[in-house]
């Protein structure tokens, strides 16, 4: 067992529990995600087919399309969203959508320290990643 | 941050509830982005108007806000769901269900007193700010444009903040809106001719691929480019990545030389090479049964164009030209939705196809002159999509086939 913890900035206060899903490419809500389902969508994503809920979402930074604030929120809304996320710097379109869906989120983190499957513990309000390895 | 005695009270639910939540989430952006005050601003286009994108919550989010909230400046409204005056004609496109929550989002928008424009080319319709103004602005190819073509000043809204930004009339001062946050970080050097909307939309590809977020800089654009190619490389940019804002020395207006924006540093090159890099991604032959041009919207100059392609032809695949409604009332005028319609091509307006309601609708392939719509077509409509010239797009679907070869 590894225990790691990451010091970042607070984004939206809460704190969320859960599995990381990682990727190194860049998201957008609109257009990399199907809101209905949660699966990744975008043909050539790194973590294409794989599904977001229940899941701790960690991923650089967003691109694309204003409107991933509301399908952040709509993905959130239909239960199948992430518990909460984590950038290496976020994007306004990103964190519009978090505040607004109450979604605990922290940034400035070093998100190569992370692993799919990691078990992840975030403080939003103190912008802290707690990371548990089973090795 | 500082807020003024009004903004005060604002927050104290002085102007009700919906002023109330909306400064909320200004003041906990500005306070995320270290924020110092807030700025007066007196413009907005809004994003997320489609119903594919607000889904459930957001429409529910906006007709909440819709009971007593009212925008306190003018607020154009950017791409819907559908045609709204041909979406009964076209319910294959537009089915019935998705339509009448369309219309309530659209309600909902319209009592707080939206301007119905439904364009992602908010600047070709009459919302064109000034150069330094400070305005609250989504749609990612909108924001591009207008931050780098222009020179007003914008971050990447969302629909819920172009909606605080929209009641309350303010935005945090952070980003782009700072002079400091304006200068250059990626010098890519053009080293080949651009003629065409498709060769700026892969140069647009390519750097925002490299840039993220980041702002680049073009240089070695010796000639100057169209509205129409600027709009292109606009939206191609904020879709491979995040990029609010680029500069092309000697054209946009805060790069009157590569010093104003950006130190002395290694050009990246796009050239030749680099540009076929990008085509090969979105390359397709045989069959096509899907053509697009008009992601972003159409001008009068693009109607004009497809509609001399398609004078007395007959196109065999499904052909769209999406517009704005005002630019479709120019084109009536000017007898081309009647060349278009003839050929049996479309002028859809107000909509398109990455937010309309997406599904397969049996289509296969997909041709577009668009590297925004290149980009999102295959993930949201599970097509194989080219990115041809526009030229191209028409021939193949006349013929209803794409060999591959001009």
């Amino acid at each position: 067992m590894i225990t790691k913890v990451l010091t970042g900035r607070k984004i939206v206060e809460g704190t969320a529990e859960g599995e990381a899903l990682v990727t190194r490419d860049p998201i957008s809500f609109m257009g990399s995600i199907n809101p209905k389902t949660g699966y990744v969508i975008e043909r050539g994503h790194e973590i294409e087919g794989q599904c977001l809920k229940g899941k701790i979402l960690v991923f650089p930074s967003a691109k694309g399309s204003t409107g991933g604030s509301y399908m952040l929120y709509d993905l959130v809304r239909n239960g199948v969203g992430p518990t909460g996320i984590v950038n290496a710097e976020a994007d306004s379109v990103v964190v519009i959508g978090a505040i607004v869906a109450d979604l605990p989120m922290v940034d400035r983190i070093n998100i190569a320290e992370i692993e799919t499957g990691d078990h992840l513990i975030i403080d939003g309000e103190r912008g802290i990643v707690k990371v548990i390895r089973e090795k | 941050m500082q807020l003024t005695d009004e903004e005060k009270r604002m927050l104290d639910g002085e102007y009700g509830e919906v002023v109330r939540k909306s400064l909320k989430i200004l003041v906990a952006l500005g306070e995320i982005y270290g924020a110092e005050r807030m700025l007066k601003i007196k413009n907005v286009h809004s994003p997320g108007v489609s119903y594919r994108v607000a889904g459930d919550a957001g429409l529910n989010f906006v007709k909440d806000a819709s009971r007593e909230g009212r925008f306190t400046i003018p607020v154009t409204l950017n791409t819907i769901g559908i045609d709204s005056e041909r979406w009964e004609e076209l319910e294959y496109h537009f089915p019935r269900c998705f339509a009448l929550k369309q219309i309530e989002l659209l309600d909902a928008y319209q009592k707080m007193g939206a301007i119905a424009t439904y364009t992602c080319a908010p600047y070709l319709t009459g919302n064109i700010p000034a150069m330094g103004e400070h305005i609250a602005w989504g749609e990612s190819s909108a924001v591009a444009y207008v931050n780098s073509v222009v020179g007003a000043r914008t971050n990447r809204e969302g629909g819920p903040s172009a909606l605080a930004a929209a009641v309350t009339g303010r935005v945090p001062e952070y980003g782009f809106h700072l002079e400091e946050n304006r200068k250059g970080k990626y010098l890519i050097r053009v080293d080949m001719e651009l003629k065409t909307d498709k060769d700026y939309a892969v140069l647009g590809y390519f750097a925002g691929r490299i840039a993220g977020r980041d702002v680049p800089v073009f240089e070695g654009i010796k000639w100057r480019p169209t509205l129409e190619n600027l709009k292109a490389l606009s939206a191609a940019i904020a879709s491979s990545g995040a990029v609010a804002l680029y500069h092309i020395v000697g054209v946009t207006p805060e790069a009157p030389t590569a010093d104003a924006v950006i130190g002395k540093q290694e050009p990246i090159i796009f050239g030749r090479k680099e540009y076929r890099e990008v085509v090969e991604k979105f390359t397709i032959n045989g069959d096509v049964d899907f053509v697009v041009i008009g992601c972003p919207h159409c001008s009068i100059v693009e109607i004009g164009k497809v509609a001399r392609l398609l004078e007395g032809k007959k196109v065999k695949a499904e052909f769209w030209v999406c517009t704005a409604r005002q630019t479709k009332v120019l084109a009536d005028k000017m007898g081309l939705t009647e060349i278009i319609e003839k050929a049996g091509a479309r002028i859809i307006c107000d909509t398109c196809p990455v937010l309309a309601p997406t599904s397969t609708k049996g289509y296969k392939k997909l041709l577009t002159n668009s590297g925004k719509l290149a980009h999102y077509a295959p993930g949201l409509w599970n097509l194989k999509t080219g990115l041809l010239e526009i030229e191209e797009c028409v021939d193949a679907a006349i013929k209803g086939y794409w060999s591959g070869k001009a």
